[in-house]
């Protein structure tokens, strides 16, 4: 790792591979240590079990006095979730604390995978979708898990 | 104006004066008393102070230093207190006395119970660089966080450029601890930070009190301070500005605060339903030829065939200004309720176009009327020159036409109101008054019009 990484992240990185998240997969990108790529398994009981989803996480360069970017690379039928893959999640914006981690993002986004909140709404016709019938959201939603976010075996 | 701590409270003469920049005559013949009993029987009096950036800072400095005398505390401190209580200084010695403690923990001054557990980081340390750190390297407030210096001062770098500076909090976990002013600048070093910290900072305790309102008008630094938080108007005496004190907008008597706002955002929503109305010619009702609208009056005589008509409703002009006056009210399908959703949303349609054409009507008067006054001026002066009447002479046409521009602006404003009115007598009342209102504001205006320039009714085509 290059000499310029901070030691927050060189310290948040190595519990990250000690103590990895259960269902979570984070690893660093070979060329940029900032840069990690990530593997999210659906939530038990969730219309998102059974898949896994690749996202992409980036420190900036304030991290930690700046929130990490964090996006979706697998599409997601997910009213918080848009069509980019951005992710409307209170502490990745204003609410966001250098006492914060990684891990903890990744955390709340394994549980916003579990309790989508269409109050809240980052895609405006999905959360339509699931206020109207919320049923039918979640029949599309596991859908969509089959079609783009097929299970495979978890690295570990 | 603001040397010293007079009576600035003359906002309606304001507006009925310092209209022009040349207005030379303006304080020719005043008299004070005369004034002053004027302020009394006008229900729109309103009684303001217009202040500059340094008024406002000693003003809030002085708060700060009476409060952290009262009990003890620094300045910096005060000052989070005061934000967090609308600026009263006996509000907060009142909690203070009661239970200092409730009061520094409510102030987020000090931290809730939760957080006073987690104290000073282990082993020395800064647990957001995770570096380790001579002892007394590290620093924080009263929660007991205790940080590197650098990492604070990435914290507040990255804070104040999001425009955060009275709402900076601590780094630690669930702490929301407020960072103080003095602690912030002990910190901070960069100059340029430092000014927007506390410009930011400004910005916010002049939002926080009362007493005090932003100009609105563009890149206006005046603070209005009034002792009262009513909806009145006030006019900036800079930028000329006319807004409402309490919540900003555009003065807007009769109609109340959240009514405007609703009004204004529907018009803006249905801006282009609306737009095919903003026409400037229409047909003579009579014989047809295209009459040009270039004056700000709606009682038009057809240039051709000299028939008297209103503008709005295409109606006899003869029928207007009595007790029948009908032009400013709308009337509903009574038998609606019945009808089909389709027809019930085209009538809820007609009914607000109604409303709008008359609201946006009269703001197109009122410019026309605006243009008008500047010839009126020139005109008079040239009367003058030419020894026609002297400037006294020539004035009960300046009061004419400004006691017109008052008048119609608050007619303009009538129509929102009544929009959201519901029916009954109450409406019945207020259109009955309206209407009155309507057909004086015409008939100054056809006077105005008519006294010194009759070229109007253009026509075209
Ligand atoms: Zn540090
Ligand atoms: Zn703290
Ligand atoms: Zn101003
Ligand atoms: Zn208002
Ligand atoms: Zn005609
Ligand atoms: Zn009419």
């Amino acid at each position: 790792m290059s000499g310029g990484l901070p030691r927050r992240i060189i310290k948040e990185t190595q519990r990250l591979q000690a103590e990895p998240v259960p269902g979570i997969v984070a690893i660093p990108d070979d060329s940029n240590a900032r840069y990690f790529h990530v593997d999210v398994a659906g939530p038990k009981e969730s219309p998102y079990e059974g898949g896994v989803f690749k996202l992409e996480l980036f420190l900036p360069e304030e991290y930690p006095m700046s929130a990490p970017k964090v996006r979706f690379m697998t599409k997601i039928y997910h009213p918080n979730i848009d069509k980019l893959g951005r992710i409307c999640l209170d502490i990745l914006k204003d609410k966001w604390s250098p006492a914060l981690q990684i891990r903890t993002v990744l955390l709340s986004i394994q549980a916003l995978l579990s309790a989508p909140n269409p109050d809240d709404p980052l895609a405006n016709d999905v959360a339509e979708q699931w206020k109207v019938n919320e049923a039918q959201a979640i029949e599309i939603a596991k859908q969509w898990t089959k079609r783009y976010a097929p299970s495979q075996p978890m690295p570990s | 104006m603001s040397e010293e701590d007079s009576d600035y409270g003359d906002c309606s003469d304001d507006e009925m004066d310092d209209d022009d920049d040349d207005d030379v005559y303006g304080d020719y013949y005043k008299h004070e008393e005369v004034e002053m009993e004027n302020k009394k029987d006008d229900p729109e009096y309103f009684e303001f102070q217009l202040l500059k950036v340094e008024d406002v800072d000693r003003l809030l400095n002085e708060n700060v230093e009476a409060l952290s005398r009262a009990i003890n505390v620094t300045p910096s401190l005060a000052k989070v207190l005061l934000h967090s209580h609308k600026w009263s200084v006996q509000d907060v010695i009142d909690l203070h006395k009661k239970d200092s403690l409730k009061l520094l923990v409510d102030s987020r001054v000090l931290p809730s119970v939760k957080c006073t557990e987690r104290v000073l980081s282990r082993n020395f340390i800064c647990s957001v660089c995770m570096q380790p750190s001579l002892a007394d390297a590290l620093c924080g407030v009263s929660c007991g966080h205790r940080f590197c210096r650098e990492c604070w001062q990435m914290h507040f770098q990255v804070q104040i450029q999001n425009g955060v500076s009275t709402e900076l909090e601590c780094m630690g976990k669930d702490c929301n601890v407020l960072m103080p002013e003095d602690f912030v600048l002990s910190i901070v070093t960069n100059p340029r930070l430092r000014d927007k910290y506390q410009e930011y900072g400004f910005q916010d305790h002049v939002k926080s009190h009362p007493e005090l309102r932003f100009c609105p008008g563009p890149n206006c630094p005046v603070v209005i301070r009034a002792p009262v938080d009513k909806a009145k108007r006030v006019v900036c005496d800079q930028c000329k500005t006319c807004f409402c004190f309490h919540c900003g907008l555009e003065y807007h008597a009769p109609t109340g605060c959240e009514t405007i706002k609703r009004w204004l955002t529907k018009c803006a929503d249905d801006s282009e339903t609306a737009n095919y109305i903003s026409a400037h010619t229409k047909d003579c009702p009579k014989c047809n030829v295209c009459i040009e609208k270039n004056g700000g009056c709606n009682h038009m005589q057809c240039a051709k065939c000299k028939h008297d008509f209103c503008w709005m409703c295409l109606g006899d002009w003869k029928n207007h200004g009595s007790e029948y006056y009908e032009c400013s009210r709308y009337k509903e399908n009574p038998n609606i309720a019945n009808e089909s959703a389709h027809a019930q949303a085209r009538e809820a349609l007609k009914k607000y176009l109604f409303y709008f054409e008359r609201w946006e009507n009269h703001a197109k008067s009122l410019k026309l009327e605006e243009q008008a006054m500047k010839k009126i001026r020139a005109r008079i002066e040239e009367k003058v020159m030419d020894s026609s009447g002297t400037w006294i002479d020539w004035q009960y046409l300046l009061d004419s036409a400004m006691l017109l521009k008052k008048c119609r602006y608050t007619l303009q404003y009538t129509y929102p109101y009544a929009y959201y009115l519901e029916k009954g007598s109450r409406k019945e009342l207020f259109e009955y008054q309206q209407a009155t209102l309507e057909a004086e504001v015409e008939n100054l205006s056809w006077k105005v019009e008519r006294a010194e320039i009759t070229d109007r009714g253009v026509r075209v085509g």
